[in-house]
């Protein structure tokens, strides 16, 4: 069965960023403005012999370069500082990286170590610039080199990242308007391309990108293959794709271990209320509430006392919060000196909002948000969404818009400003119809014979004849429809498409 | 001491006494409830009616047109008109995905989300996924392009699984089918709006009007016999 509607196209608010943090894992290790000016390698020591994975720019200056023995990396920079990759660095940096992100929006996707991709659609245009430069900002504050980069699509997005890395910017709206002219300025190298695809293009005379993206679509698809109309695709903006939600899990934990030994509660309370603070501000930034919180606390001899603290009703309120911790810590049974305290929100969606009481709308986002998630996985992207006429006598276009989060009141003299009153059944289409014999008598039809619905004509209408799409080449169509009433069957229409009869559905 | 079975009784006849009213029988509470079940307004006289107020909360109801034009595609719009007035949102599963939103008023699109299915049993598995969302308050379950080998391939679990999910939320699920589908619903009821060409110049609110709602059988007879594999029905 065809699917025959027009799928919904990017809107004006729908927007992605990327926050990239270049040379990630050596950041995690060494970051901060004091390390910037020391030439500095993250090197592999797990081979047989020691390489350089990155470099930092003050090591570059050395001519120190990714893959080059440690040894003769040594050589060229005497100064040079070596740090070893570290998961717990990694991890670390991670974090902090996705509390940045979510303190900008909440769908974030780690894409890479590194780089993340943003969904704006929740924000307005206008704040884009304005958040993503704080974002950016308060990275380096951390010690974190990154650019950000925006786009209609993540993969614009990215290749506005990139810009931005090559210009020397920490930031790049790759803005819809101006797409093409900023893509002019730029070589085929930002896109990622392979080598063999760059070389052709280059051989063709394209050098920038804003150049190959004018290429026809169908002539890029059969000259350069799947490769290049990806890229095609990307560069127009048609290459969209869902994001896949970061786990979050992480965020909602914090562990801290004493370097010395901590024999009364007091001072437990003290990290008790710094903890609950920081995990607060982090579970709200993703906005969702705590349903219950696990402590852990483990003893210099080994032994653990562990408690889930259930909530009467999910909360993120930090005096609540705190008491119903402390008040546990206080009764803690200490046998022996406390080596370690972990703190752990069981999140969940907030309650539903009491929005309705005044008006209509969508009660609880974040589980709507889950709702389509799953509904797309099972029935695909194309086949959700709230439908719209759209301008065109085309048979069984419509588009998909999302669901509007509030539903407007209908004006008290609604019927009175619709027009007309609704006339007649609705109409179900069959797919794409399905094909029939039928007879004619005078040029009219008086019988109708299919696998689905054979018949006698017993009332008729038409022909309503229309042709659309002539304008555009190989898209032309032109029909001839009736309306007819089938002895015992019930409504039709049936179509002349030139070619073939149909019918199209029914009146029901 | 051991306690007689007389005991016993007279000492639970002695807390009932002593509870007096505030004790009713299991029967007397599911009576209570069964009159207090809440329904759902259609907009549609004949309907509400026959379903005695509304659709029920809570609970699968099933709208039967036999054949072709005879009134499902009506009862489904004016169930949209009704959910937009009422300011709900609503979730049509479309299987076949044959809806025309040019025949629906534009404004009652609004609060619509359409779900376009391939078979019966995926629009099942979305529904099941739906009804947990408490955002949604009505969903249409459009199976009338289906063969009735198609849904009768959804296990009768998966209906009575999304039941359990739409009662604690009392959303309203009606299925619009050609033949009876599931022994889950609380109400079957045939419509025969019986359309003919010149309803095409006729008000919509005065074809519904004209519609009839009978209640079918329930169960339905045929229900067993349905379910039997085709191949033990030759046999029989």
């Amino acid at each position: 069965m065809r699917f025959r509607e027009k799928i919904h196209r990017a809107t004006a608010s729908s927007g992605f960023a990327v926050l990239s943090c270049p040379d990630f894992r050596l950041q995690a290790v060494a970051r901060g403005e004091g390390r910037r000016s020391v030439p500095t390698v993250l090197v592999d020591d797990t081979r047989r012999q020691s390489v350089v994975l990155c470099a930092n720019a003050a090591a570059l200056g050395w001519h120190v370069v990714e893959g080059m023995p440690t040894v003769q990396a040594l050589a060229r920079c005497p100064e040079l500082r070596v740090e070893r990759p570290s998961p717990t660095a990694a991890a670390a940096a991670a974090r902090l990286l996705l509390e940045a992100a979510l303190n900008w929006v909440p769908g974030v996707e780690e894409t890479e170590p590194g780089l993340l991709t943003l969904d704006l659609s929740t924000q307005p245009e206008a704040q884009w610039l304005d958040h993503g430069r704080r974002t950016g900002d308060r990275l380096r504050k951390a010690g974190f080199e990154n650019v950000v980069g925006l786009g209609e699509t993540p993969s614009l997005a990215r290749i506005a990242a990139a810009i931005a890395r090559q210009r020397g910017e920490t930031l790049w709206h790759l803005a819809p308007g101006r797409r093409l002219e900023s893509l002019d300025r730029l070589p085929l190298t930002v896109a990622e391309i392979g080598a063999e695809v760059s070389e052709r293009l280059h051989l063709w005379g394209i050098r920038s990108l804003g150049d190959f993206a004018r290429l026809d679509r169908e002539a890029v698809a059969a000259r350069l293959g799947e490769e290049g109309e990806e890229l095609w695709l990307r560069l127009t903006g048609r290459s969209r794709r869902p994001l896949r939600q970061a786990r979050l899990e992480h965020l909602f934990e914090e562990r801290h271990e004493f370097e010395y030994e901590i024999n009364d509660t007091e001072p437990l309370f003290f990290l008790v209320n710094r903890l609950v603070e920081r995990l607060s501000l982090r579970v709200a930034r993703t906005g969702r509430t705590a349903t219950a919180v696990e402590v852990a606390v483990s003893f210099v001899d080994g032994t653990c006392q562990a408690k889930r603290l259930a909530l009467p009703e999910p909360t993120l309120e930090q005096e609540v919060l705190f008491r119903l911790v402390g008040g546990h810590i206080g009764h803690l049974e200490m046998k022996a000196p406390v080596a370690s305290l972990l703190l752990r929100f069981e999140p969940s969606d907030p309650v539903s909002s009491e929005r309705l009481l005044f008006g209509a709308g969508l009660r609880n986002t974040a589980r709507f948000q889950e709702t389509l998630k799953r509904l797309r996985r099972l029935v695909g992207g194309e086949g959700i969404g709230s439908p719209r006429r759209v301008d065109t006598h085309r048979a069984g276009a419509f588009e998909l818009v999302p669901l509007p989060c509030e539903i407007a009141s209908l004006p008290a003299d609604s019927k009175a400003m619709a027009g007309p009153a609704v006339t007649g059944p609705v109409f179900r289409r069959y797919g794409t119809g399905f094909r029939t014999e039928v007879k004619l008598r005078d040029g009219r039809p008086v019988m109708v014979e299919s696998s689905r619905v054979t018949g006698v004509v017993v009332d008729l209408r038409g022909p309503w004849k229309s042709q659309g799409d002539w304008w555009h080449d190989g898209r032309a169509w032109e029909r001839t429809e009736w309306d007819a009433e089938l002895l015992k069957q019930g409504v039709f229409r049936l179509v002349d498409t030139g070619r073939e009869w149909l019918v199209e559905g029914c009146y029901d | 001491m051991t306690k007689t079975r007389k005991d016993k009784v007279a000492a639970v006849e002695a807390i009932r006494h002593q509870l007096g009213s505030r004790i009713t029988s299991g029967g007397e509470l599911l009576k209570l409830h069964e009159t207090r079940e809440a329904r759902a307004a259609t907009g549609m006289r004949g309907l509400n009616e026959q379903l005695g107020g509304g659709l029920p909360r809570g609970q699968l109801t099933e709208i039967i047109a036999p054949g072709v034009s005879q009134g499902g595609g009506l009862v489904m719009a004016e169930l949209l008109a009704q959910a937009r007035r009422e300011r709900r949102y609503a979730m049509l599963f479309d299987v076949g995905r044959g809806f025309t939103p040019e025949c629906v008023p534009e404004s009652d699109l609004e609060s619509l989300l359409w779900v376009g299915c391939e078979s019966a049993q995926q629009a099942v598995e979305a529904l099941d996924i739906a009804s947990r969302d408490e955002n949604f308050q009505l969903f249409l379950l459009d199976l009338r392009d289906c063969e009735p080998s198609d849904w009768r391939a959804v296990k009768s679990n998966q209906w009575y699984r999304v039941l359990g999910q739409l009662r604690p939320r009392e959303a309203v699920t009606v299925i619009f089918a050609r033949e009876a589908v599931t022994s889950a619903s609380k109400h079957r009821l045939a419509v025969d709006a019986d359309l003919s060409l010149d309803s095409l110049d006729r008000e919509r609110a005065a074809l519904i009007e004209g519609s009839r709602f009978e209640p079918l059988a329930f169960p339905d007879p045929n229900w067993n016999e349905l379910r039997q594999p085709t191949a033990a029905r030759c046999a029989g």
